[in-house]
């Protein structure tokens, strides 16, 4: 993994949002897929490996919620970072519920952001280091 | 909310040209058309952001507005959509404003790592486009202001005894009747499941019936309060009184804010709307019967649990 650029996907049904966050990841040193529905990040879940998905819980048809819920069923280690326009308490504590995984509210600078990536890539870091040595 | 939406569109179109002259400009520069593009995203951006800017301001500022707006709004018998509203406003903003703030980043990228070009202004580009991100900043700031205010009006649902919280409120209330002929009959069922609800807002409700029904009793009087679990677990929570009644053609207009028939400085009017409000939002109904000259009855209805919001 050493010297591996890490893999982000991020999941917006905003195209030109997806297109220009990805644009910027990519110069910050991430390697970037993107995915415009729910449905369209599962798939490609399937097909590449990816460490941290940053995903937009409001979206039309599978909600953000229930592609969160099924990305963490399938693919446990992957970290997901939640990205929304939408902040509501019930929300809040469904995703909490889900796996625990941080909230950044829409719009949030580059930098804002890559730090929630590194910090999701720091704790997959730790929790594969914890299985490896127990 | 059909008055809002006209209102948002009409502060919306003006930031919408420029967004369009930002796009365009910008997918011209991406194909290294040269600097009148640059100019056209620049200020595309800039008017854009700016119209954004003042439509949120507009939204905050015009306190008096907004009240008057309120007040027509509280007409549609919810005071909840206020903060609804609000929330919604906030969100749909939030999205192209994420939008005008990525790019105006990938447009400050793009500049500074553009080779020096004779007739360049590239200093006052990136200062400008800079300038794009500071105003993007300020109106996030105001979207989560609206946000965490419209936050405020949402319950929180949790396990809650219902005939527990109902007796605080009597004996609250009771302190106040006691030795003024106003009889408190209780009549509760026991045992009861718990139901899933607000407790601070449930008991602004329990409040303010308990509060009008001590005030429609002139002398001497009774109120009963009663609690009934149906059988799919709804909760029924009725409060009686033997006071004046409500004759029937105030009956449509008790529940509008405003509505009062108190003296001056007794009522503002606003209890049982804001009751309406809540049980709204607790996903019950709230209706009353009431004979004039007999009494009045107001029952409130909750679900066992609250059907998720989606
Ligand atoms: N139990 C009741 N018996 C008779 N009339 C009632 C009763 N409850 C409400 N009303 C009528 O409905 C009106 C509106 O009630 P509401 O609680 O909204 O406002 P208010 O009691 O007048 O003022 P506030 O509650 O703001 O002090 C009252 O002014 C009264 O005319
Ligand atoms: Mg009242």
């Amino acid at each position: 993994m050493e010297g591996e650029m890490p893999k982000v996907l991020l999941v917006d049904d905003e195209e030109r949002f997806r297109v220009t966050t990805a644009r910027l990841l990519g110069v910050r040193g991430f390697q970037v897929g993107t995915a415009g529905s729910g449905v369209e990040a599962l798939e490609e879940l399937e097909r590449n490996p990816y460490d941290v998905v940053v995903l937009d819980v409001k979206m039309p048809g599978v909600s953000g919620i229930e592609a969160l819920a099924e990305i963490k069923r399938r693919q446990p280690q992957v970290e997901v970072l939640i990205l929304t326009g939408h902040a509501s308490v019930d929300a809040a504590v469904e995703i909490m519920r889900l796996g625990g995984c941080e909230y950044l509210l829409k719009p949030c600078s580059m930098d804002e952001l890559v730090e929630k990536i590194e910090r999701a890539l720091e704790r997959k870091a730790m929790k594969e280091g914890s299985e490896e040595k127990p | 909310m059909l008055k809002s939406t006209i209102e948002l569109a009409r502060y919306g179109i003006p930031w919408l040209g420029p967004a369009m002259a930002f796009l365009g400009g910008l997918a011209l520069l991406a194909e290294g058309k040269g600097q009148w593009p640059a100019i056209a995203v620049i200020f595309g951006s800039v008017l854009s952001a700016g119209g954004i800017y003042s439509l949120l301001r507009s939204l905050r500022k015009g306190e008096k507005e907004r009240a008057l707006l309120d007040v027509r709004m509280l007409q549609s018998h919810k005071l909840a959509s206020l903060g609804e509203l609000t929330a919604g406003i906030a969100h749909e903003i939030n999205n192209p404003l994420a939008i005008i703030g990525r790019e105006a980043e990938w447009l400050e990228h793009l500049l500074s790592t553009m080779p020096p070009a004779e007739g360049v202004p590239r200093k006052e580009l990136l200062e400008s486009v800079r300038e794009v991100g500071v105003q993007v900043n300020r109106c996030r700031e105001i979207t989560q202001n609206l946000l965490s205010f419209a936050r405020k009006m949402e319950p929180i649902f949790q396990k809650v005894d219902v005939n527990r919280l109902v007796e605080d409120m009597v004996k609250l209330v009771e302190t106040e009747t006691q030795g003024k002929g106003i009889e408190i009959v209780r009549d509760y069922q026991q045992p009861m499941e718990p139901i899933m609800t607000d407790p601070p807002g449930l008991r602004q409700v329990m409040l303010n019936l308990l509060n009008n029904a001590r005030q429609a009793i002139e002398g001497r009087g009774q109120i009963t309060i009663r609690t009934r679990a149906l059988e799919d677990g709804r909760v029924q929570i009725a409060v009686e009184d033997t006071g004046c009644g409500i004759p029937r053609e105030h009956l449509p207009r008790i529940f509008d804010p405003f509505f009062t028939t108190k003296a001056h400085g007794k009522g503002t009017g606003l209890g049982l709307s804001i009751c309406h409000g809540i049980v709204d939002r607790l996903g019950g109904r709230i209706w009353v019967r009431s004979e004039p000259g007999l009494g009045s009855t107001f029952v409130v209805e909750l679900p066992a649990t609250p059907k998720r919001a989606s």
